[in-house]
C-alpha cells in the first residue's frame, strides 16, 4: 500500500509536469512578450523591452520555463502584474470559497443521487424509475447558465425566496453562515451532477440487485429497507466513487459558470476577468490548479474504492 | 397449533425439543399419506403451482406439485433446467422473482401454512426455520463485508442476540462447518477464502438459527468433485447433528442416489416420479426418470454402446400443455400420453409415479453399438499427430516491487504426451490445475513460456504468426460455453461460413453448401442458418460450436469442457454425436473435461493432471481400471455414481483439502500435501512419469499398483 502510493504520487509529479510544460509553451505562443500586455498598445517598444527584459521574459522559451519551474518549488506560483499582486495570493483568497461551493454542490448531488438512484432501481421500469430516468436526461442535457438563469427566474423574481446573487462575503463558510443566498447557485451546481449520478447509480445498483447476495441477504429474512442499506448500497457505491473522482475538475468548471452567474467572488469568476485582462500567469496557475485537481481526484478515487471493497489490492 | 406457534414470537428460538406434532391432512390420497407417521412429517407441499407473470409473457414453471418431507431426512429433487425444481424451492423460501406468485396448492411447515403468509411473518421464518444454501458461494456471499458479520447477522435478527453473543455464536459455527481456525478467519473478506472454504461459510450461514428445514440449491454445483463430496458429506452430518431436514435440489442423480433418502423427480414443472431413493432407482417406472438415468455416462458403462439420449428438448413453459409434458420426447407415448395428464399414482413403499405407461423393470436398456472405427485403423502411422514436449506455461501475478523477482503462476509446468492419429487423448483434472491452459496452446491459441507443440513434425509454438495463420485450419478448438463463443449479431450461416472465408475457401455459393453439409453432420435443419445463437437452445449452440470447430476439416480437434454446460439429456445428444464424428472422420482429438464419465467415454487415452503436472497417463482401461496415482484413485472415488448401491467409498481413499496456490506449488510431489501416502522421499524428489504397465506410466513414489496387491495379499 505504501508502495503504491509513493508510486502513484511519483506518476503524479510527472503527468503534472507534463501538463505545467504544455500550458506554459501553449500560453508563450499565445502571448510572447507579457510586456506588451502589461503595459498596453501605446506603450513604446522601448519600454515594452526593458520591462520584458526586467523581468526575464526575453530569455530562450526553455530557459523561462526553468525559472518558472524554480519559481513553482519555491512555491511561486507568479505574479499577477495586472492586478499587481501574487498570484499565490489570489488563489488562496479565493480557492476555499470555490471549494466550498463545489464540495456543497458535489454533497447535495450524491445525497439526492445515491438514492435516487437505488431508488430507481428497486422500482425497474415502474413509474417512480420512467420519471426520474426522463428528468435526468432533459436536466443532463440543459446547460448550466440556461438552468441558473431559470431557477433564478422562477425562484428569485417569480417567488421571491432566494436572492439572485450569492452571498459577497469573504468567508469559505458562507455556505453555512448564509445558506439563503447560497442555495441557488449550490442547486444549480447539483442538478447536472445529480443527473449523471442518479443514472450511473441505478445501474450500478441494478447490477449489484441481479447478484445472489442479495437473495441470500433475503433467505435469512431481512428486511427490505436493510437488506438495501446494509447490503447493497456500499457494493453499489464502489463505481460512483471512481466516477467522482474523474468529475472532481469539472467542478472546477461548472464552478466557472456558476461563480459569474451569481456573482460569487471565487476562483470561477478569478478565472474569467483574468481571462478578460490577459492575466497569463493566474490563467497559468488556474489550469495547473486543474491539473492537481484532476490527478488528486482520480488518485484519492482508487484509494477510496480499494479501502471499500478489499478485493482490490494496491500492489502495482 | 397455529396458537403455539404465534405464541412463540417472531424472534424466539425454535428448539428441536419441540414436538411438531402437525395436524397435516392427509385424505387427499397423494403419496404423501405413506411412509413415514405424520407426527413426523416437517413440510407437506400440496398442489403447488407457480407462475411468472412478465409483461404478456407467463411462465408456469412449477403446476401442482406434491411433497412432502419428513423430520431428519433429506429429500432430493432433482431435475433439468426449467424444471421447476429451483422455483419449488424459491416458493417454500416466499422468494419468488419478481412477477411471480403462488396461483394455488399449500405449504405447510409444521402446521404453519405458508401460502399467503404476510410479508413480515414470513420474514421471521425465512433464515430462522427455513434456510437456503445456494449454488455459487462467490456471488453469494456480500464481497465488501467480514465472514463473521454476514454469519452472524441471522442470529441478530432473530434471536436478538447481542453483538457480541452473535459473533460467538458464528465463530461456534464455523468451527462446526469445518473452517480452520475460525476465530482468526471472523474478520477475513470472502475473497480471502477459497471455494470449498465459502460454501463452508454459506452453510454456517443458512445454519446458525438451526432451521428446521435446509434448502440446498445446487450446493457443490461449482465445486470440484472431491470438495463437492466433502461439502455434502458436512451436510448431511450436520443435518443429523442439528436434527433438520434437508431438500437437495440437484440435476445430478449421482448426488441424488449418494446422499438423498428420498428423491422427487421433476420434469416440465411437475413432479414425475418419487419415492425412497432406493426403490425409485431400482425400480423406475417413470419413462422420464427411465430415459435420464440411462443417458448418464457412467464409470462402468460399456464404453463401445452408445449413450441413450432423449432426443428434442424440455417443453416451453409459456404455452399451456395437455397431457404428460414428456409425451413428445417420450418413445412409449400414445395418444392417450398427449391429451390426457397423469396423476401421481401411488405404489408400495411411497412410490408414485405419474406416467400412463410406466416402465417395468431395472434402468437397463438396449444401446446402439458403435461401429468399429474404419477410417482411422490404417491412418495410425509411426509418428503421432500431435506432440507435446516438456511444454511450461506462466502467468505473472502481481509484483513483488521493483526489484523483486516477478512471481509467476505456474499453470502448465512440464507437460509432455503424444496423440495418435485418430485417436482422443482426454484430460481430466480439478479447477486449476492448467487443463485449459495446455489445451489453449495446442491450438497456439497460447504461447508456452518454454516448450513445444509439434504438430506433424512442426513445432507449431515457433512458428511466425504468419505461418501458423494457414496451419490454424488444421487446429480447431470448441468452446465450453456456446452462449459466450457464438457471435450474437452473426447469423448461425455467417458463423459456419466465417473460417471458410478468412482462409479464402471456395466462392460464396460453395461456402453456403459447406455449411449446410455441416449443419447436417451435426443433426441440425438447414433452416437454422438464418438464426441468431440466441434463438438456439443451449444444446443446439453446442452443435454449432462444434460444425464451426469442423468447418475447416481440421486433423486436431481440442474441446474444452464441451457438454459441462449442458443438461443431461442434451449432453449425451452431444457426446454421442462427438463420438460418431471422431470415428467417422479420423479426428484427433484432445478433450478436456473436470468430468471423469465424460472423458471416460470419449477417450481412447487419459492423462491426470494435477497442478499443472501429468501425474498420470494410460489407455482409459489402464487409468480408470486401476487407478496408480492416489489422486487419480481419489477422484475416482468421489465421482457419486448414479446408483445407490455403490458403496460409499471408505474416506481414506479420498482427496483431502484443497489446491495448493500454484504460484509456490510443493516441493518433490505436487500431489504430497494431500496425500494420505506421502512420505518424507515425496517432499524431497519429484517423481518422474515412469510407466508401470504397457502405457501406463504414472509418476508417484508409492503407486497404488503395487500397493494395491502388496495390501490384498496381506489381509
Amino acid at each position: 500500500m505504501t508502495w503504491y502510493v509513493a508510486r502513484r504520487l511519483a506518476i503524479s509529479f510527472l503527468v503534472l509536469l507534463g501538463i505545467s510544460a504544455v500550458v506554459f509553451f501553449l500560453l508563450h505562443l499565445v502571448s510572447d512578450s507579457p510586456g506588451r500586455v502589461v503595459l498596453g498598445q501605446r506603450a513604446s517598444p522601448e519600454a515594452v523591452a526593458a520591462f520584458n527584459q526586467e523581468h526575464g521574459f526575453d530569455r530562450p522559451v526553455v530557459a523561462q520555463y526553468v525559472g518558472y519551474l524554480d519559481q513553482l518549488a519555491h512555491g511561486d506560483l507568479g505574479r499577477s502584474y495586472k492586478l499587481n499582486e501574487d498570484v499565490g495570493t489570489l488563489l488562496w483568497q479565493n480557492a476555499g470559497r470555490s471549494a466550498m461551493l463545489s464540495a456543497a454542490g458535489l454533497v447535495l448531488a450524491l445525497l439526492i443521487a445515491v438514492p435516487l438512484g437505488i431508488l430507481q432501481a428497486v422500482r425497474r421500469n415502474r413509474f417512480v424509475d420512467r420519471a426520474a430516468t426522463a428528468a435526468s436526461y432533459v436536466l443532463y442535457a440543459t446547460p448550466s447558465f440556461l438552468l441558473g438563469l431559470i431557477l433564478i427566474a422562477v425562484f428569485s423574481q417569480a417567488l421571491p425566496i432566494f436572492p439572485a446573487e450569492a452571498s459577497q462575503s469573504h468567508s469559505p463558510w458562507v455556505v453555512f453562515t448564509d445558506p439563503r443566498a447560497m442555495a441557488l447557485p449550490v442547486i444549480t451546481l447539483a442538478v447536472t451532477s445529480v443527473a449523471i449520478f442518479s443514472q450511473y447509480q441505478r445501474s450500478s445498483a441494478l447490477d449489484q440487485l441481479g447478484q445472489d447476495y442479495i437473495r441470500v441477504a433475503r433467505a435469512k429474512g431481512l428486511p427490505e429497507r436493510l437488506i438495501l442499506t446494509r447490503h447493497l448500497l456500499r457494493n453499489a457505491c464502489l463505481p460512483l466513487i471512481t466516477l467522482v473522482g474523474t468529475l472532481v475538475p469539472t467542478l472546477l468548471a461548472g464552478n466557472l459558470i456558476v461563480e459569474s452567474l451569481f456573482n460569487y467572488p471565487g476562483l470561477g469568476l478569478l478565472f474569467l476577468n483574468s481571462l478578460q485582462r490577459e492575466d497569463y500567469p493566474v490563467l497559468l496557475a488556474y489550469t495547473l490548479i486543474g491539473g492537481v485537481l484532476t490527478v488528486a481526484g482520480n488518485f484519492v478515487a482508487d484509494l477510496v474504492v480499494a479501502v471499500a471493497d478489499r478485493r482490490i489490492e494496491l500492489s502495482k | 397449533m397455529n396458537e403455539t406457534n404465534t405464541a412463540r414470537g417472531i424472534a424466539s428460538h425454535y428448539r428441536r425439543v419441540d414436538v411438531e406434532s402437525t395436524a397435516v391432512s392427509t385424505a387427499d390420497g397423494s403419496e404423501d399419506t405413506r411412509g413415514p407417521a405424520n407426527g413426523d412429517r416437517v413440510l407437506t407441499i400440496r398442489d403447488l403451482s407457480v407462475e411468472i407473470r412478465r409483461g404478456e409473457r407467463v411462465v408456469r414453471p412449477v403446476s401442482g406439485v406434491n411433497l412432502a418431507l419428513n423430520r431428519g431426512e433429506t429429500l432430493g429433487i432433482v431435475g433439468e433446467t426449467g424444471s421447476g425444481k429451483s422455483m419449488t424451492g424459491f416458493a417454500i423460501m416466499g422468494m419468488l422473482p419478481a412477477g411471480g406468485r403462488v396461483t394455488g396448492g399449500s405449504i405447510d411447515l409444521g402446521g404453519k401454512e405458508l401460502v399467503g403468509l404476510p410479508a413480515a411473518q414470513y420474514r421471521a421464518i425465512r433464515g430462522n426455520d427455513v434456510a437456503m444454501v445456494f449454488q455459487d458461494s462467490m456471488t453469494a456471499l456480500n464481497p465488501t463485508r467480514r465472514i463473521g458479520e454476514q454469519v452472524a447477522e441471522p442470529v441478530r435478527l432473530h434471536q436478538g442476540a447481542s453483538k457480541r453473543a452473535a459473533r460467538g455464536r458464528a465463530e461456534e459455527m464455523l468451527a462446526l462447518v469445518g473452517l480452520p481456525r475460525p476465530a482468526e478467519r471472523l474478520d477475513d473478506y470472502p475473497h480471502q477464502l477459497s471455494g470449498g472454504m465459502r460454501q463452508r461459510v454459506m452453510i454456517a450461514m443458512a445454519l446458525v438459527c438451526e432451521p428446521r428445514v435446509v434448502i440446498a440449491d445446487e450446493p457443490t454445483t461449482a465445486l470440484d468433485v472431491t470438495i463437492q463430496a466433502e461439502i455434502l458429506e458436512l451436510l448431511d452430518d450436520l443435518k443429523s447433528r442439528l436434527g433438520m431436514s434437508m431438500i437437495l435440489i440437484t440435476h445430478d442423480m449421482g448426488v441424488i442416489a449418494r446422499h438423498a433418502d428420498r428423491v422427487g423427480v421433476m420434469y416440465g414443472g411437475r413432479v414425475a416420479e418419487t419415492g425412497p431413493t432406493p426403490v425409485l432407482f431400482s425400480r423406475t417406472r417413470h419413462r422420464y426418470t427411465h430415459a435420464l438415468l440411462s443417458s448418464i455416462p457412467s464409470l462402468t458403462h460399456d464404453r463401445s454402446e452408445e449413450l441413450f439420449s432423449i432426443p428434442g428438448a424440455p417443453p416451453d413453459l409459456t404455452v399451456a400443455h395437455v397431457g404428460c409434458p414428456f409425451a413428445p420426447r417420450c418413445d412409449a407415448a400414445t395418444d392417450r400420453c398427449r391429451e390426457e395428464q397423469p396423476a401421481l399414482s401411488t405404489e408400495e413403499d411411497g412410490h408414485a409415479h405419474a406416467c400412463w405407461h410406466p416402465a417395468s423393470g431395472p434402468t437397463a436398456r438396449v444401446r446402439a453399438r458403435f461401429a468399429a472405427s474404419t477410417a482411422i485403423l490404417p491412418e495410425r502411422e509411426a509418428a503421432p499427430r500431435l506432440r507435446v514436449v516438456d511444454l511450461r506455461r506462466e502467468y505473472p501475478a502481481g509484483s513483488a516491487g521493483l526489484f523483486g523477482r516477478r512471481r509467476t503462476v505456474k499453470a502448465v509446468s512440464g507437460v509432455s504426451f503424444e496423440v495418435a492419429a485418430g485417436e482422443t487423448f482426454g484430460l481430466v483434472g480439478e479447477s486449476g490445475c492448467g487443463k485449459s491452459s495446455l489445451g489453449r496452446m495446442l491450438v497456439a491459441l497460447d504461447r508456452p513460456t518454454s516448450g513445444e507443440v509439434i504438430f506433424d513434425g512442426e513445432p507449431v509454438t515457433r512458428m511466425s504468426a504468419r505461418a501458423l495463420g494457414a496451419r490454424r485450419t488444421q487446429l480447431q478448438m470448441m468452446f465450453q460455453d456456446s452462449n459466450a463463443s457464438l457471435d450474437p449479431r452473426m447469423r448461425i450461416g455467417t458463423i459456419l461460413r466465417e473460417p471458410l472465408a478468412i482462409q479464402g475457401v471456395g466462392t460464396r455459393a460453395q461456402r453456403t453448401a459447406r455449411a449446410r453439409e455441416l449443419l447436417q453432420d451435426v443433426g441440425l435443419p438447414a433452416g437454422v442458418m438464418e438464426r441468431y445463437p440466441h434463438e438456439l437452445s443451449g444444446g443446439q449452440r453446442q452443435r454449432v460450436g462444434l460444425a464451426r470447430a469442423l468447418a475447416l476439416d481440421p486433423k486436431v480437434l481440442v474441446a474444452d469442457e464441451p457438454v459441462s454446460a449442458l443438461d443431461v439429456s442434451i449432453r449425451s445428444q452431444v457426446l454421442n454425436l462427438m463420438r460418431r464424428i471422431q470415428l467417422e472422420r479420423g479426428l484427433s482429438s484432445v478433450v478436456i473435461s473436470h468430468d471423469l464419465a465424460v472423458v471416460r467415454y470419449l477417450a481412447d487415452r487419459v492423462g491426470v493432471m494435477y497442478l499443472g503436472k501429468l501425474v498420470e497417463t494410460g489407455t482409459t482401461e489402464e487409468v480408470y481400471g486401476a487407478a496408480a496415482h492416489p489422486y487419480t484413485a481419489g477422484l475416482l472415488a468421489a465421482v457419486p455414481e448414479a446408483d445407490p448401491r455403490t458403496r460409499r467409498p471408505r474416506l481414506s481413499a479420498r482427496v483431502r483439502g484443497e489446491l495448493p496456490s500454484p504460484i509456490d506449488p510443493p516441493s518433490g510431489c505436487r500431489f504430497r500435501t494431500r496425500c494420505a501416502l506421502a512420505t518424507a522421499l515425496c517432499a524431497e524428489t519429484e517423481p518422474p512419469l515412469e510407466p508401470l504397465a504397457g502405457t501406463h506410466r504414472v509418476a508417484c513414489h508409492h503407486p497404488l499398483q503395487q500397493k494395491r496387491s502388496a495390501e490384498l495379499t496381506t489381509r
